[in-house]
């Protein structure tokens, strides 16, 4: 999906104006708005109801009466309260979690507008039922809400999960590789930083993996290609971990990996396994019935007393270097 | 010097289907919007499939959006990969069939300008080591750096390409170690020094005679023959300059600026256009000089002045002292690896 040519948002104003500096496909889907007819037609239905509802059954108060701040107020609510709508429908799957999210807020934007239009409108007797009802769907929507948001609670622990390997305890959505989707270097040396710093003694081992020859897989194949080839290795690569560990990409096909309270022999044999399932995987580039077998050098180091994130760092990359060096020097 | 064997940052010589073409390319990998890249640079998507040329300042504009834009910071590494042999043709082709090192390094020489407009190169050799000092050949300015590392990059991987193995070069960057080291330790390596006073790529001279993979001397013949068609100025704008400043120590602005055939004014107008002022170029010139015959040639200071032609000991102190911060005998001390 995301090598496809076709870019339905590049032409998209809005978003542009709303974000901007990268493209639209990274920091926003819209592709989602268009799964989700039903709950948009639900909000819709609930705007609109409370509009025609509200204004139809009442007559227009003189200027003199209205109370400027209350508006300010009450609209502001309205208006946010359809923002939030308008952002869960564009960062969330179909599914149980998001119908109930969006019910939950139309109901509360009902109540909402009719509590705004209540400011510019006069009611006779025959429509104080409707002034009377104003705040039940708003607490309506609210219990569906809190519903809807312990159930998010207990989805974000399932995705916590999911994400174990790609993440450790704390969550920057702006260091993530754009190609991978793994966490950069950058999160790499605070995650050893924050090693380093726990424990009085650092017990924790460090591997740096590179693929062999990728420019020429590169130079062959094209760079598309390259790069999925790259996401392809890295799910190999999380799948070949244990859940305490840690993998991000370092630099171009360098990634590297963090073992917790690991020793060096066990962080060497993960790594030796992870050589192992690699040097198994035919990559088929464009589709053809080609495949393409990769291997990897790795080198690792383990901390060691008074060891800082950068020097640690440098005597893995050194060491890869010269495996790399190494082999190149014998075929 | 005639007037033709120069450009300037606003003269139209640098074929858009090369650089311009790689960095549309890669902005479009990264799902960046094909308009916004192109802001601000006068360059149109049809461009790249034409023969049209663009300027030195059309494309640092180019190259500014397109780091700006593209997600992470390796925009100019994986630029620098594709650079060579991309689509450079004869160039390339004249490069990749090269004997070895010493002469694919001879052949740059020749075509440097169509391959890379915006840095000069000035080699300078010791005893053991090639030592290059890189400078701006056309008013780069804030993307100095993003052009050091792209061209850096591809002068790895080209050189990887051509003898099928990585050499360790040593790259002092004018500029301060940046956040995004990982890049230049996987791209470059790891012999790297930042904030330096002058920009040099230095490697051992051993290297110069290792033999290229695929070396031909009658495919590099013809190459080189199709290489001269080529109309592009072997100089930038402010390259000449500082060619006419080291080879005339005693020039000042207005017998420089004449032997452009300009009238002073013109050719201040001209070096603003650059970014840069006469006196600041004359630094520049001294300062490397200085740097590498007393740094890196070790001379004394008598023999070093007298190589850039000053008459007393003293005034020479006081110009390197301005030009480098430090005086000659400190110079002497920091050694280069």
């Amino acid at each position: 999906m995301l090598l496809s040519q076709y870019d339905p948002c590049a032409e998209c104003k809005v978003c542009q104006h709303i974000f901007g500096p990268y493209d639209m496909r990274i920091n926003m889907n819209l592709s989602l708005l268009a799964q989700h007819q039903r709950l948009f037609s639900v909000a819709c239905a609930s705007l609109t109801l409370s509009l025609t509802l509200s204004i139809g059954l009442g007559q227009a108060k003189a200027l003199a009466d209205i109370s400027w701040l209350d508006m300010i107020g009450e609209g502001s609510v309205a208006l946010l309260s359809l923002a939030w709508i308008f952002f869960l429908l564009v960062s969330r799957p179909p599914g149980r979690v998001t119908s109930a999210l969006v019910i939950g807020l139309s109901c509360f934007l009902f109540s909402a507008v009719l509590d705004l239009v209540d400011e510019v409108m006069f009611y006779e007797h025959t429509a104080t039922g409707l002034s009377m009802i104003e705040s039940i769907p708003s607490g309506i929507g609210m219990l569906i809400m809190s519903y809807a948001l312990y159930q998010w609670h207990q989805e974000q622990l399932i995705l916590n999960k999911q994400l174990q390997k790609r993440e450790s305890n704390s969550r920057e959505h702006d260091q993530v590789d754009f190609i991978t989707a793994l966490y950069s270097a950058e999160y790499m040396r605070t995650q050893i930083d924050s090693q380093l710093q726990n424990s009085s003694s650092p017990g924790f081992s460090v591997v740096m993996l590179d693929i062999n020859n990728f420019d020429l897989f590169n130079r062959q194949y094209g760079h598309d290609q390259g790069d999925h080839l790259l996401r392809e290795l890295s799910d190999i690569i999380l799948m070949n971990l244990r859940s305490t560990d840690l993998a991000c990409r370092y630099a171009g096909d360098r990634f590297i990996l963090l073992f917790p309270d690991t020793d060096l022999r066990t962080a060497e044999q993960i790594a030796e396994q992870i050589k192992l399932a690699i040097a198994n995987i035919a990559f088929k580039p464009n589709q053809s019935g080609e495949s393409v077998y990769h291997h990897l050098t790795f080198a690792a180091e383990s901390a060691i007393t008074g060891d800082a994130s950068d020097s640690i760092l440098q005597r893995v990359n050194r060491r890869l270097d010269m495996f790399k060096q190494h082999g190149q020097a014998h075929g | 010097m005639d007037k033709l064997s120069f450009f300037s940052i606003d003269d139209k010589v640098i074929p858009a289907h090369q650089l311009a073409a790689s960095l549309l390319d890669f902005s479009r990998s990264r799902q960046v919007n094909k308009h916004k890249v192109l802001r601000g640079t006068g360059i149109f998507n049809e461009d790249v499939i034409s023969e049209r040329k663009l300027s030195a300042r059309q494309l640092l504009q180019l190259m500014n959006n397109a780091r700006s834009l593209t997600p992470g910071n390796d925009c100019a590494f994986l630029l620098g990969k594709r650079l060579f042999p991309g689509t450079y043709g004869a160039v390339s082709n004249a490069l990749t069939h090269s004997r070895n090192l010493a002469d694919a390094f001879r052949i740059l020489a020749q075509v440097r300008s169509q391959i890379c407009p915006f840095l000069t190169v000035n080699r300078y050799s010791t005893e053991n080591s090639q030592y290059w000092v890189i400078t701006d050949a056309v008013g780069c300015e804030e993307q100095f750096q993003f052009v050091a590392e792209l061209y850096c990059t591809a002068l790895v991987s080209a050189v990887k390409l051509l003898l099928g193995q990585r050499i360790p070069f040593q790259f002092n960057f004018p500029f301060a170690r940046p956040k995004y080291i990982q890049e230049y330790e996987v791209h470059l390596g790891h012999r790297l020094a930042f904030s330096q006073p002058v920009m040099s790529i230095s490697f051992d001279k051993k290297w110069l005679s290792t033999r290229c993979v695929n070396h031909s001397d009658s495919l590099k013949w013809y190459a080189l023959r199709q290489c001269r068609h080529v109309t592009m100025p072997k100089l930038g704008f402010l390259e000449a300059i500082r060619t006419v400043i080291s080879q005339h120590h005693q020039y000042g602005l207005q017998k420089v600026a004449e032997h452009f055939a300009m009238s002073t004014s013109s050719f201040k107008r001209k070096l603003k256009q650059h970014g840069y002022s006469f006196q600041q170029l004359q630094d520049e010139v001294g300062k490397q000089q200085a740097i590498y015959l007393l740094q890196v040639q070790q001379l004394t200071n008598e023999e070093s002045a007298s190589m850039m032609q000053f008459s007393d000991i003293p005034n020479f102190r006081r110009s390197v002292k301005r030009w480098t911060g430090l005086t000659p005998s400190q110079l002497r001390l920091t050694t280069q690896s």
